[in-house]
């Protein structure tokens, strides 16, 4: 229908024809800027994608499990904090929490790259809690093992790091921009207006967020590095009322496990975690992998199946350093006659008819802290975990009683040892607890070859201190897996035999 | 509707269409296009928001017990994203740590969901209960053993109150709304965008309506002169006739033990069910009961019933799975007979004994009357449903109850109000006067759960028998025997 207007404008010789002509150059301008546009931003901010290694070995250690989806920190904002709140570390930059760089690397070992939302932002994968350096003496070149504990890295330190500097005065868009631009970062008008204040303001509300849920760290004595209070946070996950959980579950803090050889234990269906509260691999790595920051909806299922494929024979490294052969052939007649019954008949073959199963707490006796952490409650909740996802949803976990015997594959890089990490060499763990250290330090990288473990009386090497463990504090009592069964009434010169024959696994 | 009969309706209509005047062709363009839209929004509002879904068939007729939909959800259900999220929102709002789990619910480990709640896509999977979750009784024969559930039993741990008050105390929280719920929701799933935004703009919305509509029903219960229910307890008489016959308050208070409801086929003819004998039969009983869940009946939900009572009525009582002395049981035979058969293995079994005769505590058999009989037996012949009915005459006292499975039934007393079988047998005065109710841990020395101690205090809820409706005095039966033949008496009562 035409109205008046129209009418009139159409009767102009030329006049509705013109304005049509300009309307419609208009009309296409418009559409061209708005497309323009809109292709910006879909190339700034679309898009999700990770950094690719092709190489297993990289993709281990560098590459990406979806977690920054979710949790990921900006990259240069990763890069400018330690400068930004140096005084909240306890020396130089991520290296003094124990983090781990390779000659030439931007990003220690465990932290990925994904570039979401327009930005590459990190966060961590397997590799940082699972792999660590060794060094011969304090003079050698400290050699990268994967899939060996992470005897270095402090996680609670980690943590409370971004917690305090987030929370700092300090962390404002204005600051951070500078402390980007001062290490080399480029910022665009874009980042600097729109990007870094909204991604401060955000990892803000974040860390809120998960300090208020992991806020019964602060209720925990130092885990010290290589250890973590696992299931406690797998209770955070679900919100519980973490100020009214009883004391005696807030001491769960354990060692971080090898992670080798997954198949024989998968084949076997053992009771896998230090209490054997699962027998699923697959479940226990999805579980695992919260604390990589993925959630059911961000995970990168594909990139955790490369992972969770090559470790199923991934194979602990050899003892590197002499072996005494003859004593090490004694020390295999003790192992069989006192360990292979659970511990398996040797580093490689995991038969034996205890073998990753649960035994009883009553019978072990070593420190309760870690199984009383996990409950029946929290297991029943975790039926719930990849939930809408049926088949990852987790059907496995069960609350146990004791401690589950652990095939011992590459044992010498698992010091130190039972699942709280309370006796530092597997000399001192065939010793009755009353004769084990009481107190040690905790986070070397030098071998002790004499006693098997990691040397344990250096509190510190340059800047660097090392944690002191003691065994008094809950949870990290020492007692336990002693006793006639267990080796530590033996005479001496078997004991130095077993340790001998055990560098073999 | 198949393609070619879509075809054939519209094709004549666009036929029409196209042979009309211009103008009023293009009305009827519009219209048909606006006829169109109404349809497929049609369509598609059924699709997110009716559509049913039937439940997966189960294993064996015991799953169904533990998970069968009896359709509650159409009414009554919780959205699935909703219900999961809001004990990590609200943990406040819950007894305890441990989520849903610190309400005492039967929760079989690898299961997503507790024993008692149901999941079942209408429009949109969402989530209900069944008899299961109040008849589910938790057992742990020592500290370091989990669980062991056996449905169709008391459930004795159970928080009823508390989840009720849980699911009001979020929706009042002002925190229960769509950005929210939301946040939490797109950690645990990725739920397809169309669903997410009617989650955020009708499905959150109206649930939270729904539940605060729903407090001002519950408004009874919460006088803060009464105690609450306690675990495995329920005021049965007060939901029906404030809940589902929307009486007027009178003031009575009648919280009573969730029964056992196994081995039905007990009940024969001439004996009354309930505590205090107000429905004539099982049927009666799973109707009103099951009513109370499912608010409205659904087109199967006598077949429901049909299957519920068959399954019930030949399901046995559980065996007593610790050791038992059975020499020390064979005399306890004896002074059982003596001294108990004559109501509980007898003639006088499953009929009413006055309450002036038994002398417990009055509070359960006041909080109902012959006129809330009548009144239930209307509302529940309105809605079509079948059953002989409750008993519409003014009720004396208490059933003398049978006692298979008693093992399992502590605490006793219709109430709840004695620890174990031997508190039972102890002088009324001389009962404890304050435990702990809901902790799963057996007591094989005194049959019953352990009502005292530390874990008992943590997990449980403190019970004191001071407290309104409380009270343990009367059944003063067998508290004069010499204490060889009380514990002869209890041996032989395990093997019940």
């Amino acid at each position: 229908m035409e109205t008046d207007a129209e009418r009139e404008l159409s009767s102009f010789p030329g006049g509705r024809g013109v304005l049509r002509g300009w309307c419609r150059k208009l009309a296409v301008l418009l559409t061209l800027l708005l497309a323009a546009v809109a292709i910006y931003l879909w190339a700034r901010f679309g898009g999700d994608r990770p950094v690719v290694h092709e190489d297993i070995a990289e993709h281990f250690k560098y590459g990406s499990l979806g977690g920054e989806r979710e949790s990921g920190f900006p990259y240069w904002i990763w890069q400018a904090l330690p400068s930004l709140c140096a005084d909240k570390l306890p020396g130089e930059g991520y290296r003094s929490l124990g983090l781990l760089y390779e000659k030439d690397k931007d990003l220690p070992v465990g932290v990925s790259k994904r570039r979401v939302l327009g930005m590459d932002r990190v966060f961590l994968n397997c590799a940082v809690c699972h792999t660590n350096t060794v060094r011969e003496t304090p003079q050698s070149e400290p050699e990268l093992l994967l899939g060996m504990p992470a005897n270095r890295f402090d996680v609670m330190g980690f943590q409370n790091f971004f917690f305090d500097c987030a929370q700092d005065s300090r962390f404002t868009p204005k600051r951070v921009i500078a402390e980007i631009e001062r290490i080399g970062g480029e910022v665009d008008a874009i980042d600097r207006y729109v990007v870094y204040p909204l991604a401060v303001f955000l990892m803000q509300d974040r860390i809120r967020m998960l300090k208020a849920r992991f806020a019964f760290a602060e209720r925990e004595a130092a885990w010290g590095p290589g250890r973590v209070d696992t299931f406690n946070f797998a209770k955070a996950i679900f919100n519980f009322q973490m100020d009214r959980i009883p004391d005696k579950e807030l001491a769960g803090a354990s060692d971080f496990p090898s992670i080798w050889l997954q198949r024989p234990r998968k084949d076997a269906q053992m009771q896998l975690h230090w209490d054997g509260n699962n027998v699923k691999v697959e479940e226990r790595n999805l579980s695992a992998a919260f604390g990589a920051g993925t959630t059911p909806p961000t995970i990168d299922h594909a990139a955790l199946g490369r992972i969770e494929e090559w470790l199923l024979d991934l194979a602990p490294p050899s003892y590197p350093f002499a072996i005494d052969q003859e004593r090490a052939g004694r020390g295999a007649q003790v192992y069989a006659a006192y360990c292979a019954g659970c511990h398996g008949a040797s580093g490689r073959d995991f038969k034996g008819e205890r073998v990753g199963q649960v035994t009883p707490i009553e019978l072990i006796r070593t420190d309760r802290g870690r199984l009383d952490s996990y409950t029946y409650e929290l297991a029943a909740n975790q039926g719930q975990l990849y939930t809408g996802y049926e088949q990852y949803r987790f059907k496995n976990f069960r609350k146990t009683h004791g401690y589950a015997n652990a095939p011992l594959d590459g044992i010498w890089l698992r010091a130190p040892y039972l699942h709280n990490g309370s006796v530092p060499t597997l000399r001192d763990l065939l010793e009755p607890a009353a004769r084990r250290p009481k107190q040690f330090h905790r986070g070397y990288d030098v071998y002790d070859q004499a006693k098997v473990g990691f040397v344990s009386d250096v509190p510190a090497e340059g800047e660097r201190r090392y944690f002191l463990y003691d065994t008094r504090v809950a949870g990290n009592g020492n007692g336990g897996h002693e006793g006639k069964l267990y080796g530590t009434e033996l005479p001496p010169a078997d004991k130095d035999a077993l340790v001998e024959y055990m560098k073999t696994f | 509707m198949s393609g070619r009969v879509v075809q054939q309706r519209y094709g004549g209509v666009m036929e029409a269409v196209l042979t009309q005047p211009r103008k009023k062709r293009k009305l009827l363009l519009w219209l048909a296009v606006l006829v169109v839209l109404g349809i497929l929004g049609g369509i598609f509002a059924w699709y997110k928001f009716f559509r049913e879904v039937p439940q997966d068939p189960f294993d064996s007729p015991h799953e169904r017990f533990k998970y069968g939909s009896l359709g509650g959800e159409n009414e009554a259900g919780i959205p699935y994203w909703i219900f999961i999220v809001l004990p990590r929102l609200f943990p406040e709002y819950l007894p305890g740590p441990g989520g849903y789990a610190s309400l005492g619910v039967a929760w079989e480990q690898g299961m997503e969901l507790p024993i008692g709640f149901t999941r079942k896509t209408v429009g949109f999977p969402r989530v209900s209960n069944n008899c299961a979750v109040c008849h589910t009784a938790a057992y742990r024969g020592n500290e370091t053993e989990n669980p062991t559930f056996v449905p169709t039993g008391p459930g004795h741990t159970m928080d009823v109150q508390g989840y009720f008050r849980f699911l009001t105390r979020c929706a009042k929280d002002p925190r229960f709304n769509g950005p929210n719920l939301m946040r939490e929701i797109e950690l645990v799933y990725d739920l397809p965008w169309i669903d997410a935004l009617l989650y955020r703009f009708v499905i959150i919305p109206v649930v939270k309506k729904r539940l605060l509509e729903q407090e001002q029903l519950f408004a009874w219960m919460e006088h803060p002169e009464l105690p609450g229910w306690s675990r495995g307890r329920d005021d049965p008489m007060n939901l029906t006739k404030y809940f589902m016959l929307r009486m007027p308050e009178d003031g009575t208070f009648g919280p009573a033990d969730m029964p056992s409801i196994w081995n039905l086929n007990k009940y024969t003819q001439g004996m009354t069910m309930n505590w205090d004998g107000a429905s004539y039969d099982p049927r009666t009983v799973l109707t009103d009961s099951a009513l109370g869940i499912v608010v409205e009946p659904q087109d199967d939900f006598e077949e429901h019933m049909q299957w519920l009572e068959d399954y019930l009525r030949n399901l046995p009582p559980p065996k007593y799975p610790f050791p038992v002395d059975e020499k020390l049981a064979a005399a306890g035979l004896a002074v059982f007979e003596r001294n108990c058969a004559g109501c509980h293995a007898s003639e006088r079994t499953g009929k009413p004994v006055p309450v002036q005769e038994v002398g417990t505590d009055r509070n359960r058999l006041e909080s109902w009357n012959k006129e809330a009989a009548i009144a239930a037996n209307k509302t529940v012949n309105r809605l079509g449903v079948k059953r002989t009915g409750m008993v519409e005459e003014t009720l004396i006292g208490y059933i003398a109850v049978h006692l298979d499975g008693v093992w399992l039934r502590a605490p006793y007393l219709h109430n709840g109000s004695v620890p174990t079988l031997r508190a039972m047998l102890t002088p009324p005065t001389q009962r404890p006067k304050v435990f702990y109710r809901g902790y799963d841990l057996y007591d094989k020395a005194d049959v019953g759960f352990v009502a005292q101690g530390a874990e008992a205090e943590r997990l449980g809820v403190r019970f004191d028998t001071t407290q309104r409706a409380n009270g343990n005095q009367g059944h003063d039966y067998g508290t004069a025997l010499s204490p060889a033949e009380k514990n002869a008496l209890i041996e032989f009562l395990k093997t019940m």
